[in-house]
């Protein structure tokens, strides 16, 4: 039941048919990479070649889309593979390299497209478009191994995390070297592999081409003797001799090739020595398995040691398990469809269950909540808070809802709270009616404006006041806000005013909103 | 977060998904399954002896659809899953960790479906004259495993929204045929269908070269194959919307409309009758043989197609809630369980994550906080500008109110995920987020008066 806990820690397969899997399926991958990839850059060469040299340009594209694309399906499955069997190395990676990984698609997609639009040029013999096509495809796609070398790279070497995560595409000159060099080793196989895929695919007017295809497999041959030695050097400590003896027999392979292919040889007119037949795939199948080596030697311990961390943390959080499915459970049951639901979710962790502005949240605020209980207001006015917020506070816009869920929780508030009544009358004269409205023109009117809208100072300030012509509060809550002042705002306390006076000014507060308005509420 | 958390500049991680996945779908289904199914069916009409017509236009079409299926729709396909590993490795590590075999006998559908595509592309003309029969086999072939390919990954889909029993029996069985498996199958079938018949009748309407007779049986063969496949999607949409939870499904306006069309309740439902019936007047033109008015239709038809593919991927990511893994993972990659955990511990959150870079410059609480905001709410929020930019979000609010809405997250929008953290680290996010929304104001010159700063 723990593995449950974390996915990680299950794996669908023993690790040894893992393996396998992955040899297979990478090796499939890697194949009609290097075939894509080498045609592709041949292709070009040959193009730009016959076109300096005023020799028509005859090639067959037609192979380009069968290759790329089975590239493309087969590379599903090693991702796969990779993504169970070590994901700790390939996902750091991969999202250290983020950016170069993710650039992968676009670049993919407009080579592909390129080299599809060069088919279609050259049908209709626009042959500088057809060049300027071919060029920039080639271009992209030979990008794409340097992609992917330099995450298995990175992959492959955990004590260069720090370093590239701190620094980005900061890297140090052995991981630089080694990468170059795979690269190249990567480029040279799909020369190799892809002018040998021509020869053995060469057939009718073609035929023309066999020499100058068996000098580059032969240049290719030669070039990954040349590029390999230093490669291996890179990798020496972590070379054991099961990987020794595997590059041994593919570099006698690659010597034996060498020699069949030497310049001068005595070459069949139409067949293709049968040896090739035999050497590539031995070369192929070598080269393979050496890096599957070298790679697990460097990945496995990281994996077996995440998976271990793994382990223990969803041994330590097993506790917790009934506790976090019973909120999920409780959460797939709240359905925002009706007001209370809406209120409770999203207002009462401030405003309070009752609307007193005492929800469990509201004590971290140092603008209180207000008391919604105690507001008469216009609909539209409440509208328009719940859609903006207010400025300065803690309350936010709810815009995150739309018009008709607010419509719902303005029906609950208006239901649960009476706030769209009429306001409060006036009441009995307290005191002198005079000397309130002189002390509203004097004080209050500074930021309440004198017909209770908002004066143009009352605007500047966050959070702004209330707009008293189509908002107001109870004769008590009025009264409170006018004694005590409203904390974490310009609102003070007047306490020094007479009693009578507070009373009257609370009032005149409840007295600007429109009676008309109070009715059709 | 043993992995190093990536936040889109700009675009967002959301926008950028969506940028490789509308197209995607766009191709998968409308492409790869309707358009080359119709094609299929063209060419077993010809096989049939109903007319050389049906032939010449499967051939003709076969060419650019193939170039469009593998270059873009089989690259913008891995793309999700690059795209998502990069921006959600925990999360999808842990569906692939859990989804293993159905993902894997999917790629072997895949393949086969590329080899039948392939063998179709490459023996056409030979085949056509010497064996048309097994061309046609061929081409059913493919369309079957272009189905059986839909059917399988759906199992995955369908998890992502309505994990069945999962959570609690943790059975593979409960978590891959769960409740919207079924519906959400046939409605992508018929959704593909209905663009494939739409991208055949544009095709038809305005670069059909032959009689006008067989333009016209052209058009009202995809005419006919229109509203049932438009009806057959509205129905299972109908039970597929109906099968979801409708905690977050009641939310799909403003997932649709975002806050800027949120308060207009009446324009998504009323845009969305419009682009249906303007669908299905291009069907019904076509199946009336009228190529000019199908001329007029097809760009507004296709454009709606599109936006309807865009929403409806846009309302089903949405009402996923706030999960990657309903009943498992949140969608910031935070174990449930792990939340569970802190809340009862007050147990920081920093020390899990790994990867915390700063810029040069930048305080320590700054950096603590940048890290804390890309763990807990980065899968969705840009920082100070972007897509769903934090700082617009926050504008206006002063830091005890951050504060106070970091801890309320689930409450306010039932689609975001808790916090995740001490109650020290919420402050730092606070403080971090405050200072994204109130930037440093413009420092003005005192020479430069009255010029525009």
């Amino acid at each position: 039941m723990s593995g449950w806990t974390d996915l990680f820690t299950v794996l669908p397969l023993p690790e040894n048919w893992l393996r396998a899997l992955l040899f297979v399926s990478f090796g499939l991958h890697m194949l009609f990479a290097l075939l894509t990839v080498g045609t592709t850059l041949l292709g070009m060469l040959f193009l730009v070649y016959d076109r300096f040299h005023g020799l028509p340009a005859e090639r067959d594209m037609r192979s380009h889309l069968g290759l790329r694309t089975l590239l493309v399906v087969l590379g599903v499955a090693p991702l796969l593979i990779i993504q169970v069997r070590y994901p700790h190395a390939f996902f750091t990676a991969t999202g250290l390299f983020a950016y170069g990984w993710l650039a992968l698609i676009p670049l993919i997609i407009i080579s592909f497209l390129l080299l599809d639009g060069l088919r279609h040029t050259e049908r209709n013999h626009h042959s500088r478009l057809t060049l300027t096509y071919g060029i920039i495809s080639a271009a992209l796609l030979l990008t794409v191994p340097a992609v992917f070398t330099g995450v298995l790279t990175l992959m492959e070497r955990q004590e260069a995390w720090p370093v590239f995560g701190a620094s980005g595409f900061g890297v140090n000159g052995a991981l630089a070297l080694h990468w170059l060099l795979r690269y190249l080793h990567v480029i040279g196989a799909s020369c190799l592999f892809g002018a040998a895929f021509l020869l053995l695919f060469a057939k009718g007017e073609e035929q023309g081409k066999v020499p100058r295809l068996r000098n580059w497999l032969f240049g290719a041959v030669l070039a990954q003797i040349v590029i390999g030695i230093p490669l291996l050097f890179t990798v020496a400590k972590d070379m054991n001799w099961a990987m020794l003896w595997v590059v041994t027999l593919g570099a006698a392979a690659a010597m034996a090739l060498l020699w069949i292919m030497r310049p001068g040889a005595a070459w069949p007119d139409a067949a293709v020595p049968r040896g090739l037949l035999v050497l590539l795939p031995l070369i192929f199948v070598a080269m393979l398995a050496s890096r599957q080596m070298l790679q697990d030697r460097a990945v496995m311990p990281v994996e077996e040691q995440a998976v271990l961390a793994r382990k223990e943390r969803a041994a330590a959080l097993q506790p917790y398990q009934q506790q976090a499915l019973q909120s999920f459970s409780e959460k797939l049951a709240t359905v925002y469809d009706n007001g209370e639901t809406i209120y409770v979710q999203a207002c009462a962790a401030c405003h309070g269950g009752g609307g007193q502005g005492d929800g469990p949240a509201a004590v971290r605020l140092m603008v209180p909540a207000e008391e919604l209980s105690a507001i008469r207001a216009d609909r539209e006015y409440i509208y328009g808070i719940l859609k903006d917020g207010t400025p300065g506070t803690a309350m936010p816009y709810f815009r995150h809802y739309d018009r008709e869920k607010l419509d719902l929780l303005l029906d609950w508030l208006s239901e649960t709270f009476g706030m769209f009544d009429a306001s409060p009358a006036a009441g009995d004269k307290h005191g002198d009616r005079a000397q309130a409205a002189t002390v509203w023109a004097a004080t209050c009117a500074t930021c309440h404006g004198a017909d209770g809208g908002i004066s143009d100072f009352g605007r500047t300030l966050r959070p702004s006041p209330p707009d008293f012509r189509r908002f107001s509060l109870t004769p008590e809550r009025a009264m409170d806000v006018i004694t005590a002042g409203y904390p974490g705002t310009v609102m003070q306390p007047f306490r020094a005013l007479p009693e009578n006076l507070r009373r009257d000014l609370a009032g005149m507060a409840n007295s600007f909103r429109s009676p008309d308005k109070k009715k059709t509420q | 977060m043993m992995f190093p958390l990536l936040q889109i500049p700009g675009l967002g991680n959301g926008m950028t998904i969506a940028l490789d996945a509308v197209p995607h779908v766009v191709i998968s289904h409308g492409v790869a399954i309707g358009t080359i199914s119709i094609i299929v069916l063209f060419q077993t009409l010809a096989y049939a002896g109903k007319g050389e017509h049906w032939a010449r236009t499967a051939r003709t079409l076969l060419n650019p659809v193939v170039v469009v299926v593998t270059s873009i729709g089989a690259i913008t396909g891995v793309g999700i899953w690059v795209i998502t590993g990069a921006l959600a490795p925990e999360g999808i590590g842990s569906l692939i960790h859990l989804f293993f075999w159905p993902w894997f006998i999917e790629w072997g559908a895949f393949t086969g479906e590329v080899i039948f595509l392939l063998a179709l592309y490459y023996n056409w003309d030979k085949l056509v004259t010497i064996r048309p029969g097994l061309l046609v086999a061929l081409g059913w072939g493919y369309v079957g495993m272009g189905v059986a390919s839909a059917v399988l990954i759906s199992g995955v889909l369908g998890f992502m929204l309505t994990p069945g029993g999962w959570p609690w029996a943790k059975s593979f069985a409960e978590a891959y045929f769960n409740p919207t498996f079924v519906p959400q199958v046939v409605l992508r079938l018929a959704g593909g269908l209905t663009l494939g018949s739409l991208f055949i009748m544009t095709w038809a309407a305005w670069r059909f070269k032959g009689w006008e007779e067989e333009r016209g049986s052209v058009l009202r063969l995809a005419g006919g194959i229109l509203p049932v496949a438009m009806l057959v999607a509205a129905i299972s949409a109908y039970i597929y919307f109906s099968r979801v939870p409708q905690t977050y499904l009641t939310h799909w306006k403003f997932a649709v409309g975002t806050s800027a069309l949120s308060q207009a309740p009446h324009l998504l439902p009323l845009a969305n009758a419009v682009a249906c019936l303007l669908i299905l007047a291009m069907g019904l033109a076509a199946f009336f043989r009228r190529a000019a008015l199908c001329r007029v239709l097809c760009i507004p038809a296709i454009l709606f197609s599109f936006a309807l593919v865009a929403e409806f991927e846009r309302v089903r990511e949405f009402v996923r809630g706030p999960y990657l893994l309903p009943g498992y993972m949140y969608a910031n990659q935070v174990l449930l369980i792990e939340h569970a955990a802190g809340e009862r511990t007050d147990a920081p959150f920093l020390p899990n994550i790994r990867w915390v870079s700063g810029k040069v410059g930048q305080t320590a609480e700054m950096t603590a906080g940048q890290a804390i905001f890309a763990a807990n709410c980065g899968m969705c929020h840009s920082g100070a500008k972007g897509v769903n930019a934090i700082s617009t979000r926050a504008a206006g609010r002063p830091i005890d109110g951050i504060n106070a809405i970091i801890g309320m997250t689930q409450g306010l929008g039932p689609f975001m995920p808790p916090f995740t953290g001490s109650e020290q680290e919420r402050l730092l996010l606070a403080d971090y987020i405050y200072k994204l929304a109130n930037g440093d104001a413009p420092h003005r010159e005192p020479g430069a008066k009255g010029k525009k700063p």
